[in-house]
């Protein structure tokens, strides 16, 4: 149907036999998704000593300001959006230090996630990261330490106290055989939100405790015309989020690390138990119609915008609701997840160490780079506090919440956090990614057919998990 | 072919920067594509610690994978109702707009106009569309008022209706571009030819079926590669609207192929898939070009 804008393609083809054009043309969308790897590791070597800029890239921080030479880092994130607490205190503690080092200037990229993960894919295929970049924890960022792409942050981290700001154990998912390779920027666990009026229109007095009550207040919201819970399923890792916090319920933490150390398979009963209440849930009619075509942004709109009951997220999405109209008067409430069948533990949570900063091992100004990144982290929980966007981070914040004008929903997200009895990552944090995109989609498919029989399911999952283990 | 006064190596000298260039650009990553398909690779570690499978990946591909012959089969669904539907109702617009219209060419670039807008804007447009009923979905809300409610459909989460849906959208899109082709290829055909036929007693459509059809399959044949390739091709479009979903419904081989080297980071086998689509389009471009290149004699 699309026609390749290629004019001189049509006059080749007017020719009868120069089709060769054309074709390739055709195929140019083929090569240049799959060429972007196509530049040799050469430049790994090349890539301190080739620019003769940098003669000197191993010179310390403090020579090299006294020296004035010139430096530029190029710091890759995902705080597009101005209207991010994130946003202005990146730039701000940006500006600040190159105030402090009028020699080093930082350069941001910066993007969106989705389309950050894939320029930072194409750009370690062909050996050119930026000086700082974002990865995700355990499996996620896996192929790029096995690549050697990171230095690691060891000493770094011991600088000026950085290490004693952190939550105990939040660094784990980002440590590799003994070496730390990236600095989380959050830590968050999986919550429900609830529209407080909504369930009052519906007659619901309590949230729901208990995964048949969750059902039973679906059928009433529905009932009432409201949509129970939104989803932005078009994005697959939102619906599987929720999945595995079912999962977690059914079967306890470490359900993937159990199938991977060999003691158990998707076929456990746990496993087919948490498809058969997730089935449940989509078959009460608990999500709003068409979930799967909606985006990430356009599912959590639905609740922001008061047109349904309940939201299912990370902690993360705590600061954009509560500046949402729906959260005015106290509006909006949180709690945790339900037991499921009885089971589980509703103090064990999905747990989501946030996206973290990682430096590139061939950077062509290493120490600067560490220099800045420890100043970075040292700065970022003070900054974010002052702008109210210090929920969910991953180290310890001083300072009063209620004193600083933090909302009661806040407050209470940030007792939840208090009350973490353990946990589990999501699915594509833990799997290898072949087979999380097996999993995301065979979820995705539940929504639109919830009758699928739990054992194909499992079965699916399996025969994914055997063909892509290395 | 001496017209010109210059050696052959001034030409070649003209032409090399233009050849290089495209060839780098163009034969070269389709090599490399092609080599990169015969590794099990991530494409993030170094190409020489990829393990070399030869050809498992294409054995895979076509014997072992689910998603892919049906990422096929609409793949060509697409063209075929490109082919069958857009192509022979560009040609009919483009013949009333030719013999009815004083000034053709308002109406030629009203319809164009869909053509101009992103791909983006267009998805979203539809997407809003087709929505629910309840969240404001235009189809649905018609269907409902003219009390038709069982045809209302979640036009783009339904499995089974909604790579339809996707097509539909494509096919209005690109409506335009190949009515002004062919529209051009019509209003080419000198006059005179017409007025002999008058004469001869061939009037309207008689003098289409006889003069316009037979002057104009040249054109045609070009809409023809195009749309083809074009739907060989289609991404952005299925992206936009449902990103391949629910759960591989509206996957084409595009789209298996960013999924598999980008999302499950098997560079390898996405690199064979890209190989097979572009041995696809060769093959049934040089299939196209034989079949009107057949009509052509036959009608000249």
């Amino acid at each position: 149907m699309k026609p390749v804008d290629n004019l001189k393609g049509v006059n080749e083809l007017t020719n009868g036999k120069k089709v060769l054009g054309v074709v390739t043309a055709a195929g140019l969308l083929a090569a240049s998704l799959s060429a972007c790897g196509s530049s040799d590791n050469n430049n790994n070597k090349n890539a301190s000593g080739s620019e003769p800029a940098s003669s000197a890239p191993a010179s310390s921080a403090a020579a090299s300001q006294s020296s004035g030479e010139k430096v530029t880092i190029t710091f890759q994130n995902i705080y597009p959006d101005s209207s991010d607490p994130k946003y202005q205190m990146l730039h701000k503690i940006v500006s600040d230090y190159e105030t402090a080092h009028p020699n080093v200037h930082i350069e941001l990229d910066s993007l969106n996630t989705d389309q950050q993960k894939l320029k930072l894919k194409t750009q370690a295929a062909s050996k050119e990261v930026p000086d700082i970049t974002i990865v995700n924890p355990k499996a996620q960022m896996q192929p790029f330490v096995d690549a050697d792409l990171f230095a690691p942050l060891n000493d770094m981290v011991q600088q000026n106290g950085l290490a004693d700001t952190f939550q105990t154990g939040i660094l784990d998912p980002y440590t590799f055989n003994g070496n730390l390779y990236a600095l989380p920027d959050g830590n968050n666990i999986a919550i429900l939100y609830y529209n407080k009026e909504l369930f009052q229109q519906a007659g619901i007095a309590n949230p729901p405790s208990t995964f048949e009550e969750l059902i039973a207040d679906v059928k009433t919201l529905k009932a009432k015309g409201i949509t129970p819970l939104a989803i932005g399923e078009k994005d697959s890792w939102t619906g599987s989020f929720l999945f595995m916090n079912i999962l977690l319920r059914t079967y306890g933490p470490g359900f993937l690390q159990d199938v991977t150390d060999g003691k158990t398979t998707f076929e456990d009963p746990a496993f087919l138990e948490a498809v058969q209440a997730f089935e449940d849930l989509v078959k009460a009619g608990a999500f709003q119609d068409g979930a799967t075509s909606f985006d990430y942004n356009a599912g959590e709109n639905l609740f922001k915008t008061g047109k349904s009951a309940m939201y299912f997220m990370g902690s993360w999405a705590t600061g954009g609701i509560e500046t949402s109209d729906v959260s005015k008067d106290a509006n909006v409430g949180v709690f945790k997840f339900p037991t499921v069948n009885g089971k589980g533990d509703p103090n064990q949570y999905m747990l989501a160490p946030g996206s973290a900063f990682a430096v590139s091992k061939n950077s062509k100004h290493l120490t600067e780079t560490l220099d800045f990144l420890n100043y970075f982290m040292l700065n970022y929980p003070k900054e974010l506090f002052g702008l109210k966007g210090a929920v969910g981070l991953a180290q310890k914040v001083e300072g009063d919440f209620k004193a600083a004008g933090y909302s009661d929903m806040s407050i209470t997200v940030m007792d939840l956090f208090t009350s973490v009895n353990g946990g589990d990552l999501s699915f594509d944090n833990t799997m290898n990614p072949a087979t999380s995109q097996v999993h995301l989609s065979s979820i995705q498919n539940l929504f639109v057919k919830p009758d699928t029989d739990p054992s194909a399911v499992a079965k699916e999952h399996q025969q994914a998990y055997e063909d892509n283990k290395q | 072919m001496k017209v010109l006064k210059v050696s052959n190596w001034t030409i070649a000298a003209f032409v090399l920067p233009c050849l290089i260039i495209y060839i780098g650009l163009v034969f070269v990553p389709i090599g490399v594509s092609a080599y990169t398909s015969l590794f099990q690779w991530n494409g993030i570690v170094p190409l020489g610690m990829a393990k070399y499978i030869g050809f498992d990946n294409y054995h895979r591909m076509f014997t072992g994978d689910s998603v892919f012959w049906p990422a096929v089969r609409r793949t060509f669904l697409l063209a075929g109702f490109s082919m069958l539907i857009q192509l022979p109702l560009a040609l009919l617009v483009a013949i009333l707009i030719g013999r009815y219209t004083r000034k053709a060419n308002f109406l030629v670039s009203s319809y164009f106009l869909p053509v101009i807008l992103s791909v983006v804007v267009i998805g979203q447009l539809w997407k809003t569309i087709y929505n629910p009923a309840s969240q404001g979905g235009m189809i649905n809300q018609i269907l409902d008022k003219v009390g038709l409610h069982s045809w209302t459909h979640n036009w783009l989460t339904d499995p089974k209706v909604a790579i339809y849906a996707v097509i539909v959208v494509g096919l209005w899109q690109y409506l335009g571009y190949h009515l002004l082709i062919q529209f051009t290829g019509i209003q080419n055909i000198p006059a005179d030819i017409y007025e002999a036929a008058k004469i001869d007693g061939a009037d309207g459509f008689k003098a289409d079926r006889y003069i316009t059809l037979p002057m104009i399959v040249p054109i045609f044949k070009i809409s023809f590669v195009l749309s083809f390739i074009g739907s060989l091709q289609s991404f952005d479009l299925i992206m936009v609207m449902t990103g391949g979903g629910p759960a591989h419904a509206t996957d084409v081989v595009a789209m298996h192929m960013y999924n598999m080297s980008f999302l499950s980071q098997k560079y390898g086998y996405g690199s064979a898939v890209g190989t097979f689509l572009v041995a696809m389009c060769l093959i049934v471009t040089v299939l196209i070009n034989f079949i009107f290149n057949r009509l052509e004699k036959r009608y000249s």
